[in-house]
C-alpha cells in the first residue's frame, strides 16, 4: 500500500485510526509534524508562550473535529489550517498588545526612529523575525505559509481560507513591505535569484 | 516605448512578479523592466525576500511545548473514551450520537481490502499517547527477534474440534450466540515494522497445527463484538509492542478482516493501533 519513501501508516491513514478510536494516532501525526505547526504557529503570533496555547488550541480542535476531514486536501494542509485560524484568533483576542505585532508599521517606524536616524526609519534594518512583526496578521500569515513553509498558493489557499489571488496579492504586499527592512540580509545574487518559491505565483 | 513609465512602485513589482498583474499592463510592466536597470534589480531583490525567508530554519519545538500539548492530547482521547464509554458503543448507539455509521472502533479497516486479502489492525487498551508522542520508548524486539518469537509461539492444543479457518468461511453457517473458532495463545509480540511477515507466520501457523482450545469467555466476548456477524477465522492472545492484545482474523461477505483488540475489548473499549493489509491467501490453506 505505501509508496517507496512514504512513510508508513500515512497521514491519512493515521487520521482514519484517530477517528475509528486509536488512541495513539493522533499524537504520532502531531509528533510527525508538529515543528512545521510550532513554526507556523510562532511566526503568525510573534510570541513564544502565546504561540504554544494557540498550538494546544488548535490540536485540540483538530482532535475534535478530526472525523470532518473529508480529505479534500492533504493532512498537513488541514493541521496547518487548523493552526493558522487558532494562532489569528489569539491575535485578534491579544487587542491591547503594542501596535507592533498589530502591523502598525508607522508606529513601530516612529519607536525605531527615536533610537536611530529618522530619515532613515523606513530602510530600518531588522532580523527576519522583527521584520515579519510590521505585517499586518493576515500578510504576515501568507508570507509564512507560502514562502517560509513552502506550501504552494493553492494549498496556501486552503490553508488561509481565501482565494489564490488573496493570497498572492497578500504575498506580494508583504515582500514588498518586508524589502527595505531585509535587502541587507540576502545572500550574493546569485543564491537568491535561484531560490524563488513563488515566482510567478501560479502554483 | 520602453523607459516611459516611471519607475515602478515595489507593491506593483512584487504584484508583477506574482503573475497578478497581466494583460497591458503587465506587458508595459515587462517592457518597462527589460530596459530599466533599477526596476530590476528591484524586483531582483523581492526575489531575494523570498529566497530569504525561505531559507530561514524551521524552529525546533521547544521540549516544554510539547510535553505540554502531550498531555493536553491524552486528556482529549481520555474524555472522548470516558463520553464513549458513557454512551455506549455499539454501532447502533454511535450512529445515533452523530458519528457515521460504521466508522467507529472495529470498522477501522475500511480500507480497499480485497477480498480475500486480509487486513489487521492492532489495539491495545490502554495505549498511552505520551509512549507515541516522544515518551519514554518502550521496549522493542528486534525484527529477528520478533520473527524468532513468532517461530517459537507456544500453541496449546485440546480436545477442540479443529475448524479450518476457509472451511469455516465458505460454510457460510449462520452465528447464532456463542461463536466457535480456533483459538490459540502464543508469545508473540507483534511490531508495527514486521506486522505483515508475523500475521503470516501466525496464518499459517494455526493452518498447520489444525486444533486449538476453548477461548476464554473475555475473549468469546470480544470477538462477539468485533465480528458481529462475520465468521472468526481466528483469535489469538498474543503480544503487541509489548502490551497484551488479541488478535481477531474474520471472515465477511467483503473479503477477510482482522483485528487486534487489547485487554479493554471485551469491555466495550477498543483501540485500534496500526492497519496491515495481508496479500490474498493468507486466511488459510
Amino acid at each position: 500500500m505505501p509508496d517507496a519513501g512514504e512513510p508508513w501508516p500515512s497521514d491519512a491513514e493515521l487520521l482514519r485510526r484517530h477517528v475509528a478510536g486509536d488512541d495513539g494516532a493522533f499524537g504520532e501525526l502531531f509528533r510527525r509534524h508538529r515543528d512545521r505547526l510550532w513554526a507556523v504557529a510562532l511566526r503568525t503570533v510573534c510570541d513564544q508562550e502565546e504561540a504554544a496555547d494557540a498550538l494546544q488550541d488548535a490540536m485540540v480542535s483538530a482532535f475534535r473535529r478530526a472525523a470532518d476531514f473529508r480529505g479534500e486536501s492533504a493532512v498537513t494542509t488541514w493541521l496547518h489550517r487548523i493552526v493558522v485560524n487558532a494562532s489569528l484568533d489569539r491575535l485578534r483576542r491579544r487587542a491591547a498588545r503594542p501596535a507592533l505585532s498589530a502591523g502598525d508599521e508607522q508606529a513601530f517606524e516612529a519607536l525605531v526612529a527615536q533610537d536611530g536616524d529618522p530619515a532613515h526609519a523606513t530602510d530600518t534594518r531588522l532580523d527576519v523575525d522583527a521584520a515579519l512583526r510590521i505585517l499586518p496578521p493576515q500578510q504576515r500569515a501568507a508570507l509564512v505559509v507560502v514562502d517560509m513553509l513552502g506550501f504552494s498558493v493553492a494549498e496556501a489557499a486552503v490553508i488561509l481560507d481565501t482565494s489564490p489571488g488573496t493570497v498572492k496579492s497578500r504575498c506580494a504586499r508583504a515582500r514588498a513591505r518586508l524589502l527595505p527592512h531585509v535587502a541587507h540580509l540576502r545572500g550574493n545574487r546569485s543564491a537568491s535569484e535561484s531560490v524563488s518559491p513563488a515566482q510567478g505565483g501560479d502554483k | 516605448m520602453k523607459g516611459q513609465l516611471t519607475h515602478l512602485d515595489t507593491d506593483v513589482l512584487a504584484e508583477f512578479r506574482a503573475g497578478l498583474i497581466t494583460g497591458r499592463r503587465g506587458a508595459r510592466i515587462a517592457a518597462h523592466l527589460a530596459g530599466c536597470d533599477r526596476c530590476t534589480a528591484v524586483s531582483d531583490e523581492l526575489t531575494g525576500v523570498s529566497a530569504l525567508l525561505a531559507a530561514v530554519p524551521v524552529p525546533a519545538m521547544p521540549d516544554q511545548v510539547a510535553r505540554q500539548l502531550d498531555t493536553v492530547l491524552a486528556a482529549a482521547a481520555a474524555q472522548r473514551n470516558d463520553s464513549e464509554r458513557a454512551r455506549g458503543d455499539s454501532p447502533r448507539d454511535r450512529a445515533t450520537s452523530g458519528r457515521p455509521a460504521g466508522n467507529r472502533g472495529f470498522r477501522l479497516v475500511s480500507l480497499r481490502v480485497l477480498a480475500p486479502a486480509a487486513a489487521v489492525v492492532l489495539a491495545a487498551a490502554g495505549y498511552g499517547l505520551s509512549q507515541l508522542a516522544g515518551g519514554p520508548a518502550s521496549p522493542a524486539m528486534s525484527p529477528a527477534a520478533a520473527g524468532a518469537a513468532a517461530k517459537s509461539a507456544s500453541r496449546a492444543n485440546v480436545n477442540a474440534p479443529a475448524l479450518a479457518p476457509r472451511a469455516a468461511a465458505s460454510a457460510g453457517s449462520e452465528r447464532m450466540g456463542p461463536v466457535s473458532f480456533p483459538f490459540v495463545i502464543s508469545s508473540t509480540n507483534f511490531l508495527p515494522g514486521t506486522l505483515k511477515q508475523q500475521l503470516e507466520a501466525a496464518l499459517r501457523g494455526q493452518a498447520a497445527a489444525g486444533t486449538t482450545q476453548s477461548a476464554p469467555a473475555s475473549v468469546r466476548a470480544c470477538v462477539s463484538k468485533v465480528a458481529g456477524s462475520a465468521d472468526p477465522v481466528l483469535a489469538e492472545s498474543a503480544y503487541y509492542r509489548g502490551q497484551p492484545a488479541t488478535v481477531i482474523v474474520v471472515s465477511t461477505s467483503k473479503g477477510d478482516t482482522a483485528w487486534i483488540a487489547g485487554a479493554g475489548c471485551s469491555a466495550g473499549r477498543l483501540q485500534p493501533l496500526a492497519t496491515v493489509t495481508l496479500p490474498p491467501g493468507m486466511g488459510g490453506p
